[in-house]
C-alpha cells in the first residue's frame, strides 16, 4: 500500500514486508517477518531494523494525533533488552506527550507468534526484547516539503508489500565498507531508501550508524564486524540526507573489559557540502558476550 | 521539560531575596561545583556557541561505580549543554525536552572536564552535543550526550550576559550532604522513588530542576534493578549508566515519584523503565525515559 505514492514500488518496506494497524487514536503497532537477513550473529533482530520498525511505527501514530499537520523525526532512542527472535517482531507504540511543536512517543517491542499473539516460553509470555522512544517535530500543513498529505485517510491496516528480502539488508541498501576500523561506510541515496521527504528514510540512517558502529567496535575488538552486536542506539536527526553518497565517522568512546563498549558515530551527507546529518550514539557487545546472556 | 540553562542569566524574578535568599539560578550547578566558560569561534566552520566546563568528584558525590553518580553527571550535562542551548537561542530562552546520555565509564579520578557543542539551531528547537573526559585518568572518555531543548519566549526573564561568558568553579561546602539527601529523595527500596519537590530544587522558571529528575531517575532505576534480581547487583552494588530522558511537562508541585519497570537483563546489564510523576499535578507524568544499570 501507498499513500499519495509513497512509498515507491521497489522500497526497503515493501522488501521488509512490514504489516500496520492503528489499534486507537493514539496507538499502533508494526510488524516484521524475522528472516535470516535482518539478523546479527547473535541470531536476534539487528538493532537497525528494530529502530525502522519503531520509526514506522511512530510515524503511523504522528500521522494521526498530528493531522493534518506533518511530521519529522528529531530523536530516537532504542534499547535491545534481549535478542530478538520473532517468529515475527512487533512494535507496539503510544503517545507519552503532544505537544504544540513536538510529539513524544513511547514503543515497546516484542516478539510474536504468526498469529499475532505474544510469543511464549513455557507457557508464560515473553518480555520486552526492546524499549524505543522517539520524538517528532511538528510541521505545520501548509509545509509545502511534505509529499504526503494524506494523514486522514490513513486505513486502520496496512501494509507495505514488496518482493521480500533474499540478501543480507546491508547488502540490499548496499552498504560499502571504505574502512572498517575507521567506521567509514558510505551508502548511495537513492528511491529505494526515501521517506517521504525524498531523502534517506530514518531507518536506514539508523541500520547505516549501526553498521559503522558495528565495524569500528568489532575492528578494536579485533573482530569482523558481523560478529559484534550494537544494542543501543541513540541518535538526534539533525538534517535530511537528499544527495549522497552518506558517509560515516565513528569515533570510540569507551571498551570496557568486559566487552562492552561505546561509540559516537556521525552521518554527513557528501555531496550536500558534507553536511552533518545525524550523530548517534552507539553502544554493544561481541556476539559471544551476549550469547546466552538474556534474562 | 525542565529548565537545565540555569547557570548566569540575570532572570529578574528569581533573584535571591530575604524571603528566598536560595540563587535558583545556580543552586543545583554550584553543589556540583561546575565551573564553565565559553569557547572562542576560530572560523565559520564552528557551532554557533561552544561552552567547556571543569567538574570535580568530591567524595560526598561519589557512587557505587566509583565514580562521579551518574544523576550527577547528567545535572552537569543538563546545565552545560541547557546553557550553552540558551545562549545560542537568544534573545529567546530554553527548556530541555530530552537528554540521551551514554556513559562509558563508571570509575573516575576527576576532573571531569565537558564540551557542549550546538548543532543545530532550529526555528523551536536546538540540538547540542555534549562529550565529557576524566581529566585525571589521562583524557579518559567518561560520557556522550545530545540534548534537545525547546526554545521559548523568555517573558519577563530578563538576559543579560557579558560575553565571552564565564563563571569559575565554586568551592567545597564544609559536610556537604550526600545526592539523595540534597536532592530531599526520601530513603527506600524497590521499584517506586519518591522526591520532595522543596522550593531550592526549582529552577529559575519555578519548576523542578533537570538534574533533579536525573538524579531521581537514577536512585529509582538502581533501586528497581535490586530488588527485581539480587542477582544484577555486584560486589559494590549497582550503578546508573546510559539514561534516556523525555521531559514531557513541568514538575511543579510534588512530590515527585519515580516508577519502575525492569524490563530485562542481558550480559551484566538491566534495562529499567522510569516514568515519573508529579503527584500533586493530578498524578500526571512529566518524564519518561529508561536507565541501564550495572552490576559494580
Amino acid at each position: 500500500m501507498a499513500f499519495n505514492d509513497y512509498p515507491p514500488p521497489e522500497h526497503i518496506l515493501g522488501d521488509l514486508g512490514m504489516e500496520a494497524e492503528l489499534t486507537t487514536e493514539s496507538t499502533a503497532k508494526v510488524r516484521t517477518r524475522v528472516t535470516p537477513f535482518v539478523t546479527t550473529a547473535d541470531g536476534g533482530v539487528r538493532s537497525g531494523v528494530l529502530a525502522t520498525l519503531v520509526d514506522i511505527v511512530g510515524g503511523a501514530i504522528a500521522a494521526r494525533v498530528l493531522r493534518p499537520d506533518w511530521m519529522a523525526t528529531a530523536d530516537m532512542a532504542l534499547q535491545l533488552v534481549g535478542p530478538v527472535h520473532g517468529p515475527w517482531v512487533e512494535a507496539r507504540g503510544s503517545v507519552a506527550r503532544r505537544g504544540r511543536t513536538t510529539l513524544v512517543i513511547e514503543a515497546l517491542v516484542v516478539c510474536v507468534d504468526e498469529d499475532g499473539t505474544d510469543a511464549s516460553v513455557d507457557g508464560k509470555p515473553v518480555q520486552p526484547v526492546a524499549w524505543a522512544s522517539m520524538t517528532f517535530s511538528v510541521l505545520p500543513a501548509e509545509n509545502p516539503s511534505s509529499s504526503v498529505q494524506a494523514a486522514g485517510e490513513l486505513p486502520v491496516r496496512w501494509a507495505f508489500e514488496g518482493g521480500g528480502l533474499e540478501r543480507p539488508i546491508l547488502e540490499v541498501l548496499p552498504v560499502e565498507v571504505l574502512d572498517a576500523t575507521a567506521g567509514r561506510l558510505s551508502l548511495e541515496v537513492r528511491p529505494y531508501l526515501y521517506n517521504s521527504f525524498r531523502a534517506v528514510q530514518g531507518g536506514v540512517i539508523a541500520l547505516l550508524a549501526e553498521a559503522a558502529g558495528a565495524e569500528a567496535l568489532g575492528a578494536a575488538h579485533g573482530l569482523d564486524g558481523s560478529r559484534f552486536v550494537i544494542t543501543d542506539l541513540q541518535i538526534a536527526y539533525l538534517a535530511l540526507g537528499r544527495v549522497g553518497p552518506v558517509v560515516t565517522s565513528v569515533r570510540i568512546v569507551g571498551s570496557g573489559s568486559d566487552g562492552w563498549s561505546g561509540a559516537v558515530v556521525e552521518l554527513r551527507d557528501t555531496g550536500a557540502d558534507n553536511r552533518l546529518m545525524t550523530v548517534v550514539n552507539v553502544s554493544g557487545a561481541p556476539a559471544s558476550v551476549l550469547a546466552g546472556a538474556a534474562t | 521539560m525542565t529548565g537545565g540553562a540555569d547557570a548566569g542569566a540575570n532572570i529578574g524574578a528569581v533573584h535571591p531575596t530575604v524571603d528566598d535568599p536560595i540563587d535558583h539560578r545556580r543552586h543545583v550547578s554550584d553543589y556540583f561545583r561546575l565551573e564553565r566558560w565559553e569557547l572562542p569561534s576560530t572560523g565559520a566552520d564552528d557551532p554557533p556557541v561552544s561552552l567547556g566546563g571543569r567538574a570535580p568528584v568530591d567524595g560526598h558525590l561519589r557512587g557505587p561505580g566509583g565514580g562521579l553518580r551518574t544523576g550527577g553527571l547528567l545535572t552537569n550535562l543538563d546545565s552545560l549543554g541547557g546553557f550553552a542551548s540558551g545562549l545560542a537561542s537568544l534573545p529567546r530562552w530554553i527548556v530541555t525536552t530530552s537528554l540521551l546520555a551514554t556513559v562509558s565509564e563508571l570509575v573516575h579520578v576527576g576532573p571531569l572536564r565537558f564540551r557542549a557543542d550546538v548543532l543545530r539551531l532550529g526555528r523551536t528547537s536546538v540540538v547540542t552535543a555534549l562529550d565529557v573526559v576524566d581529566e585525571g585518568a589521562e583524557e579518559r572518555h567518561v560520557a556522550a550526550a545530545t540534548m534537545t531543548c525547546a526554545i521559548l519566549d523568555p517573558g519577563v526573564m530578563e538576559l543579560d550576559f557579558v560575553r565571552p561568558f564565564s563563571m569559575n568553579m565554586p568551592p567545597l561546602q564544609p559536610d556537604p550532604s550526600r545526592p539523595e539527601e540534597f536532592f530531599c529523595i526520601d530513603p527506600g527500596e524497590g521499584p517506586v522513588t519518591r522526591l520532595q519537590l522543596v522550593d531550592r530544587l526549582r529552577n529559575p522558571w519555578g519548576i523542578l530542576h533537570g538534574g533533579a529528575i536525573a538524579m531521581l531517575a537514577d536512585e529509582a532505576a538502581c533501586r528497581a534493578a535490586e530488588a527485581h534480581s539480587p542477582a544484577a547487583s555486584g560486589p559494590n552494588g549497582v550503578a546508573a549508566a546510559d539514561t534516556v530522558l523525555h521531559y514531557l511537562r513541568p514538575a511543579k508541585v510534588g512530590p515527585v515519584e519515580a516508577r519502575c519497570q525492569v524490563l530485562g537483563s542481558r550480559a551484566g546489564r538491566t534495562t529499567v523503565r522510569v516514568e515519573i510523576c508529579d503527584v500533586g499535578s493530578d498524578d500526571r507524568t512529566v518524564t519518561l525515559g529508561s536507565v541501564t544499570v550495572l552490576a559494580v
